[in-house]
């Protein structure tokens, strides 16, 4: 705020020359100290900390300073270095003025509470870690709060299968330190989901060893590598150091766990992505810095992963493309096929035209089974129409008074203005205001009718980006005065900053309409001060958005529970019974899903989900900050 | 064409959620001569009512808060019953809203022509002023019954049910000559000749009402 006031006072000087000002001018900048357990080349902690500060530049340009500090533990592990350590920060930062803390503690959780606590007591402490282990309690005690990210074994394992069905053992190379055996423990217990396959653990191989050992695996067989912090010989291995080791000379397929080690020869996981996790923390940093309490926001353990995988590796063990699951990142893959694979093209091609007679045969039959897969999806659309027809139905008498409100003022107006220029000196001054009046009602109006214009529309699917915050608020407002009518009090809770998601805009409002008027219609014979209705946009820990809508009304008695999805089953005497069974049918379609759930003491919550889109992916949809 | 109207005392008040079309009625009304006060809810119209206030008040039926079925409801029990004339932006005016027509209120759209809307506005008028002389008659009736002491009342609803002196006083367990003062006393208070004359007084004040005259009784 003061530095806009101030930009504001020296608007005429050029941008940058003003903000340079505006700092020498006392306005200070917030100061950040990073405190990383590890040393400062740790792979997976750069592309962290670069997308952390990416994230948080981004919004407060300028206006942030960054120290680092590193602790170092891997190669001092001794408590007379972590006192050194502590007496160091200490005596540099005395008197300085921290705004906030970011700790990467790795395994240490003292540097993210006890460090902070007895060193810079009340300066907020965000941090943000990657490992197995609980998250102490006592931590919670210090007013701290952060991201663990979990390593995603299972779906790891998951993707293994996916690429390479014909997998009959895995080897899974890890440490002897504590976290090390965490590690691995998880990885044991997620491989009796996996029946028939063999599981080897290597831990008692020292790492000097291995890269002999992974030369004559059989086919069949894959490698995971797990943490290696200890090995029996007490040496410390990066993953990616591992990964750079093993992979180039294995005679099978490799794959990790982190991200970062993506490019050194292995296929990939599903795979903590650091960047991603980096621009969480970023915004969970912001959050602090603007004000929020740590401790008021809860510790997220996040345990999902992003599928990745090497473009080059999938070559050269021969896994098809199309295996990788949807939502899955491909890295590495050239700009064009046809710049490497000249020849192979050519000759490909001259296969492909002798197999053209073949497939032209095949492609009539495919061609009939097409059209009828068109002609379900048109009859789907078709429904999905008339269901939204019969939605704007329900609304149309409360759409009329919507109109009539503008409409009528319209009138009034235009008959004031009448007898106003009837008289000897008519007052001009006033029939410019009342044609203006007019000029914003008429306006008024048709933005309520584009409004049921597009819902009314007959259309095919269109995916686009949507800022969820736009589309839950017209939704709302479309029902805005339906409610009015009924006494409900509606109202809209969006937490997270800009939810962006992929989807059909219409259809999206058609399933948040209908649940909106459902919920209403719920509440019919609930007493007029407790009619409620919460919209409600949480984002939940895997990725997903989540859209909640919850009335106080009779609530679904339990017989029908089971069925309210399916296709004509209504408790409505004039129902269709297609409303939540087409909504089921979108929501899936957008990759999300939809269910119920009884409120105590009343009433019901809908809520669907929908994917999240990535925060760079929708970077462009986020409002300007200063 | 619509003449514009003398100044008068009274005043329309405009009772509505829709700044815009607050506006639009307040100005037409303006126009055509009458005193307007406008208002953006019922609330706030209701806290700045006084009994001094003559003329009618024209409201929204659908408003957050207070909707105008309960303002009307609040200005009945109020010292100062105005009229209503009721605007909704409903095109069908629902079921509910027509059965309440049987009542002396005006329901009218938003949209309805402007000589139905200002004719509203006269009969709210004509009415407030008629039901106001007979709220005054009655208070000033009610004043002279006021005069009278605990006693007397008690006697004067024995008269007026047509008993004679002795049974009042056996009833109320006083002497014969004690009843005959109170009726002189009462006869002189009230200012009237007969006992016909008395009954019909008390009828109109609505003194003591008879069972079957009210319901609740």
């Amino acid at each position: 705020m003061a530095a806009l006031i101030l930009g504001l006072m020296f608007f005429g000087v050029p941008d940058s020359h003003a903000q340079a000002l505006t700092n020498e001018l006392g306005v200070p900048a917030k100061r950040v100290l990073m405190i990383f357990n590890e040393s400062k080349d740790v792979p997976g902690n750069i592309l962290l900390e670069q997308a952390l500060r990416a994230e948080m530049q981004q919004v407060l340009t300028n206006r942030i300073e960054f120290s680092s500090e590193y602790l170092d533990a891997s190669h001092f592990s001794d408590v007379e270095h972590f006192r050194l350590f502590q007496d160091y920060l200490g005596k540099k930062y005395a008197g300085q003025k921290l705004d906030l803390i970011i700790v990467f503690p790795s395994r240490d959780y003292r540097l993210a509470g006890e460090l902070p606590d007895a060193l810079f007591p009340g300066v907020p402490v965000v941090f943000v870690a990657v490992n197995e282990m609980e998250v102490p309690e006592a931590i919670r005690k210090h007013g701290v709060t952060g991201i663990v990210q979990r390593f995603d074994i299972r779906g790891t394992l998951g993707l293994i299968m996916r690429l390479q069905p014909d997998t009959r053992r895995v080897v899974v190379i890890g440490g002897k330190s504590d976290v090390d055996r965490a590690t691995l423990g998880r990885i044991a217990e997620a491989s009796q989901a996996l029946e028939g396959i063999e599981f080897d653990f290597w831990t008692n191989r020292p790492v000097a060893e291995l890269p002999d050992a992974v030369k004559s695996l059989p086919e069949g067989t894959v490698v995971l590598l797990s943490t290696v912090i200890n090995d029996v010989n007490g040496q410390t291995f990066y993953m990616s150091q591992l990964a750079q080791t093993l992979a180039p000379v294995a005679s099978v397929p490799v794959y990790v766990l982190g991200g970062w080690v993506l490019g050194s020869g292995v296929v990939g996981g599903s795979v903590v992505d650091s960047e991603d996790l980096g621009t969480r923390a970023g915004q969970l940093a912001l959050r602090v810095l603007n004000g929020a309490k740590p401790e008021d926001l809860p510790i997220e353990v996040a345990t999902k992963g992003t599928p990745m995988v090497d473009w080059r590796a999938l070559q050269r063990w021969g896994i098809k493309e199309s295996r990788v699951p949807a939502g899955g990142v491909i890295r590495y893959r050239p700009q064009t096929l046809w710049d490497q694979h000249k020849n192979l093209i050519l000759v490909s091609s001259s296969v492909l035209l002798a197999q053209a007679i073949t497939i032209a045969g095949l492609l009539a039959q495919r061609r009939k089974r097409r059209w009828a897969e068109a002609e379900i999806l048109a009859q789907r659309m078709e429904l999905a129409h008339v269901a939204r027809v019969s939605t704007m139905g329900q609304l149309s008498s409360a759409l009329t008074h919507e109109l009539n409100q503008p409409l009528g003022a319209i009138l009034r107006n235009a008959e004031a203005a009448e007898i106003l220029l009837q008289t000897d000196q008519p007052n001009l001054d006033e029939v410019r205001a009342i044609l203006a009046d007019i000029r914003r009602d008429d306006r008024r109006a048709g933005d309520v009718i584009d409004r049921m214009r597009t819902l009314f529309k007959r259309r095919s699917l269109v995916s686009n980006r949507l800022a969820l915050r736009n589309l839950v608020e017209e939704t709302v407002a479309l029902a805005r005065s339906d409610a009015e009518a009924r006494q409900v009090k509606m109202s809209v809770q969006i937490s997270p900053l800009s939810p962006m998601v992929w989807g059909d805009r219409v259809q999206l409002q058609q399933v948040l309409l209908n649940l909106i008027l459902n919920g209403m219609d719920a509440m019919d014979a609930t007493p007029r001060s407790r009619r409620s209705l919460v919209v409600q946009v949480r984002e939940t820990k895997d990725g997903y958005l989540q859209v909640a809508v919850s009335d106080c009304g009779t609530g679904i008695a339990p017989d029908d529970a089971a069925h309210i999805f399916e296709p004509f089953f209504t408790t409505k005497p004039n129902g269709m019974g297609m409303g939540l069974a087409i909504s089921r049918t979108i929501i899936e379609a957008h990759g999300g899903d939809i269910r119920a759930e009884r409120n105590t003491p009343e009433g019901t919550t809908f809520t669907f989900t929908l994917p999240r889109m990535k925060p760079e992916k929708a970077k462009a949809g986020l409002p300007k900050t200063h | 064409m619509t003449a514009t109207l003398p100044c008068r005392s009274e005043t329309v008040f405009i009772v509505d959620d829709d700044t815009s079309f607050l506006q639009s009625v307040s100005r037409l009304l303006r126009a055509v001569g009458y005193t307007v006060q406008a208002f953006a809810s019922a609330s706030e119209f209701l806290a700045r009512l006084a009994p001094g206030m003559s003329g009618c008040v024209v409201t929204d039926l659908q408003m957050p808060g207070m909707n105008g079925l309960e303002l009307q409801a609040a200005l009945r029990r109020s010292a100062n019953p105005l009229p209503v004339i009721f605007l909704t932006g409903q095109g069908d005016i629902p079921a509910t809203v027509n059965a309440m027509r049987s009542g002396a209120e005006d329901f009218l759209t938003k949209r309805a022509p402007k000589e139905e809307l200002l004719a509203a506005v006269e009969r709210a008028f004509q009415r407030d002023a008629q039901e106001r002389q007979q709220r005054e008659q009655l208070q000033s009736l009610r004043q002279r019954f006021d005069e009278l002491s605990q006693r007397e009342l008690e006697v004067l609803s024995h008269v007026v049910q047509g008993r004679m002196n002795k049974q009042i006083a056996a009833d109320l367990n006083i002497n014969e000559r004690t009843v005959k003062l109170h009726r002189t006393n009462i006869t002189r208070k009230l200012a009237v000749q007969s006992v016909a004359e008395l009954t019909r007084l008390v009828d109109e004040a609505g003194l003591f009402p008879a069972p079957g005259d009210n319901p609740a009784t």
